[in-house]
């Protein structure tokens, strides 16, 4: 491939880039998700607490997270993302919730579960829809008594049948043995719900007594369900308390707000940035917005993928790292055109000067734009909290920079070297005169 | 072809002691006057209220004692860019700040009020303090490793060293303004430091490249000239980091002007280090090798 060829090739690659882009961002407010503190709603992190008997370790956080799931499906928010945060919180994020205190309410209680005898409901309704399909239907407090609270239980594990079907196996102590046996004496086909802070999570029915309080739970469970229910059963022998470690209300107006300053903001930067560009470079300088431009539609893109694949949200300091890195883009111009000014000021025909600039250039925008990505990614994999998002469009910023100067301002400067450069070099900013000395 | 040049390197001197001043001064006022921790660090509430026209100070302050606040006299009270205002308590309890919130509202007459209230839980500033010091300490490791990979190892402690300084320097504009740190400043800090080192491997990477076989000349005059071939590169790319900074800092309202705050001060510590401190710093190292010795005796009359 000749340098023509590659040229041309690399400039259908980053026109292609655009146009992808482009169809995948607009309309931009629709296609690209706005984090909580733009777009209103509650964040909380929730941390699980240490205690005497517990330490916190990876399956006290699947408990946990299983808790908060559970809650969050009975605020029906269904918008909710909820995320790992470090070894011991979790991020629970409710987008657009209209009573932030009833929600804190609910995700704040402490777990509870409870064996219920489904026939002693007093709600028509509910027992209705328990016969039918029982997972996930909610009991109205005060409608229902328990047999006995999750206490009781003492483990819960998966086997498996004589027949080699998946079953939950529990065991309880002695009081709780006790109450399950008296209780399954006499009521052999009836349906027991087992209730998570108010959620039933199974309800399967009494086959015979039950005495001595090893119980197996049989159905047709898939493995996950199996492992879910397992789940849910230990959540009562060994409780996870969760605290608010932090949490953030933002109403919609004043999300909003905060998004029209950060845009004005970023719009002013930009415009004095190409602004300068063009008074100093002239020519180059509208090269180099117009690369500003691809870098901004392409960064814009990248955003709308990840937003469609649910790995991305646009928070205010996501909006910091999106205007930081205007600067970066910029920069990586500046870099070439001032070098190739360099070079040609040495003697070299504008053609083997914008060669080598582009090339020492670019290799140095690289070092520079890898120590601010050292930090950059540091800083998204070590910190807690929404400095992330920050971090997290720093990063995608500066890939995209070098991308753009790679596949276009290089290869433009180069294209233009062979050339108009040449007749007319005072439209570059370039010095008049032969410079084939 | 004429060129004005600047003797940066003769005026070392005079930078190692205005950079020694401003790292002292800076650690002085750190010690005395200390910083002020945002919530985040040390728990508490942020309530935020908009659009509050007619509404003072002490009717908020009041609005808080009826709400049931025990110290409502000495919560901070700032009204905000868009005449709102801005209400912190040492409330930790979520679900109390919420309650507080809405008996503001009801008694300032706002009960259409959005909610906007940040509640962090005691002790989880330890984690977010530990988590960004973790962070901190992996990127300078991280730094320290590619530059003495990519270039030697005398650039990149020098190079830390600058970093360090501007560091330094950005904490102490903030205890010396009284500004709030918060997790956002620490980002913008470790952002810098990246940042920061954009200058000063543009340097480095002309003073390596003119270093090579370098013969006819002493390092600290190669290192001067280096500086002012890339002169406008280093005021240019200075100039156009700091303006989207300078646009947050004045248009980007209370969250974005915390980013800004910390990186408008040190991006101009960034650049401004990257001559006056990092490129002498290492001439100065580089010139105790023999090699180099030999060509200051050399050289020595040249400049």
């Amino acid at each position: 491939m000749d340098s023509r060829q590659r040229n041309a090739l690399s400039l259908v690659v980053i026109l292609l880039l655009a146009v992808g882009a482009v169809v995948m961002f607009w309309p931009i407010q629709d296609k690209i998700t706005q984090g909580l503190d733009i777009q209103g709603g509650l964040s909380v992190i929730l941390t699980a607490q240490e205690t005497s008997t517990t330490a916190v370790t990876d399956e006290v956080m699947d408990r946990a997270e299983l808790i908060v799931r559970n809650r969050v499906d009975r605020l029906g928010a269904t918008e909710a993302t909820i995320q790992r945060q470090g070894a011991d919180s979790i991020l629970v994020q409710l987008p657009g919730v209209k009573s932030a205190k009833d929600a804190l309410e609910i995700l704040g209680s402490t777990g509870q579960l409870e064996f219920v005898d489904v026939a002693s409901i007093n709600d028509t309704t509910t027992i209705a829809a328990l016969s039918t399909a029982p997972d996930g239907v909610e009991l109205k407090p005060g409608t229902y008594t328990p047999i006995m609270t999750g206490e009781v239980v003492t483990g819960a594990t998966i086997g498996t049948d004589n027949l080699g079907k998946i079953e939950v196996q529990v065991t309880m102590d002695e009081n709780g043995s006790r109450t399950w046996g008296e209780y399954t004496s006499t009521h052999i086909n009836q349906q027991v719900a087992i209730v998570l802070d108010g959620v039933v999570q199974s309800a399967p029915v009494v086959q015979g007594a039950i005495l001595g309080g090893n119980t197996a739970i049989t159905g047709d469970f898939t493995p996950e369900e199996a492992k879910k229910l397992k789940t849910v059963l230990e959540t009562g022998a060994l409780p996870v308390t969760l605290k608010f470690s932090e949490s953030r209300v933002v109403g919609p107006t004043l999300g909003k707000e905060s998004l029209d300053q950060g845009l004005y903001a970023g719009l002013v930067g930009i415009a004095f940035v190409v602004a300068f560009m063009i008074l100093y470079y002239r020519g180059l300088g509208v090269l180099s917005a117009v690369a500003l431009g691809l870098y901004g539609i392409i960064f814009f893109g990248f955003l709308a993928v990840l937003s469609a694949m649910n790995a991305f949200s646009l928070t205010l300091p996501g909006i910091a790292g999106l205007i930081l890195t205007i600067g970066v883009a910029a920069d990586t111009s500046i870099l070439i055109f001032e070098r190739l000014k360099e070079e040609v000021a040495t003697g070299k025909t504008y053609r083997t000067a914008a060669k080598s600039a582009v090339r020492h250039a670019i290799s140095t925008s690289i070092d520079a734009d890898v120590v601010t990505l050292v930090s950059a990614i540091a800083l998204y994999f070590f910190a807690i909290g929404p400095v992330r998002g920050f971090a997290f469009t720093l990063m995608i910023g500066i890939v995209i920079d070098l991308v753009v100067a790679i596949l276009f301002t290089g290869v433009i400067v180069r294209m233009l070297a062979e050339g108009p450069i040449n007749k007319t070099p005072a439209l570059y900013g370039m010095k008049g005169g032969d410079q084939r000395g | 072809m004429a060129r004005r040049r600047i003797d940066f390197m003769g005026k070392r001197n005079i930078f190692f002691t205005v950079s020694g001043l401003l790292t002292v001064a800076a650690i002085a006022i750190l010690l005395i006057k200390g910083l002020t921790f945002g919530i985040e660090f040390q728990g508490g509430s942020v309530i935020t209220f908009d659009a509050t026209e007619g509404i003072s100070t002490e009717d908020v302050r009041s609005a808080l004692a009826d709400a049931g606040v025990e110290d409502s006299e000495n919560a901070v009270i700032q009204p905000d860019d868009d005449g709102g205002f801005i209400v912190r308590i040492a409330e930790t309890d979520t679900g109390v700040a919420q309650q507080i919130f809405e008996d503001m509202a009801t008694s300032l007459g706002m009960p259409e009020q959005d909610a906007n209230v940040t509640t962090i839980g005691p002790g989880w500033g330890e984690n977010v303090t530990n988590a960004a010091i973790r962070a901190l300490a992996i990127s300078l490791i991280a730094i320290l490793g590619y530059i003495s990979i990519r270039f030697e190892y005398k650039m990149s402690v020098t190079a830390v060293l600058a970093l360090v300084h501007d560091a330094l320097i950005v904490l102490g504009f903030y205890a010396l303004a009284g500004r709030e740190v918060t997790p956002n400043m620490i980002a913008a800090l470790l952002t810098i430091l990246g940042y920061s080192l954009y200058d000063t491997i543009v340097v480095f990477h002309r003073i390596r490249e003119n270093a090579m076989g370098l013969t006819k000349q002493r390092f600290m005059d190669m290192t001067n000239d280096s500086i002012n071939e890339i002169l406008m590169r280093w005021i240019n790319t200075g100039l156009i980091q700091i303006i989207p900074v300078l646009g947050l800092l004045f248009f980007g309202g209370e969250t974005l002007e915390d980013f800004a705050f910390a990186m408008a001060v040190g991006l101009m510590a960034g650049v401004y280090s990257s001559v006056g401190l990092a490129s002498p710093l290492y001439a100065v190292w580089k010139e105790r090798e023999p090699k180099f010795q030999a060509l200051k005796k050399k050289y020595a009359d040249a400049s």
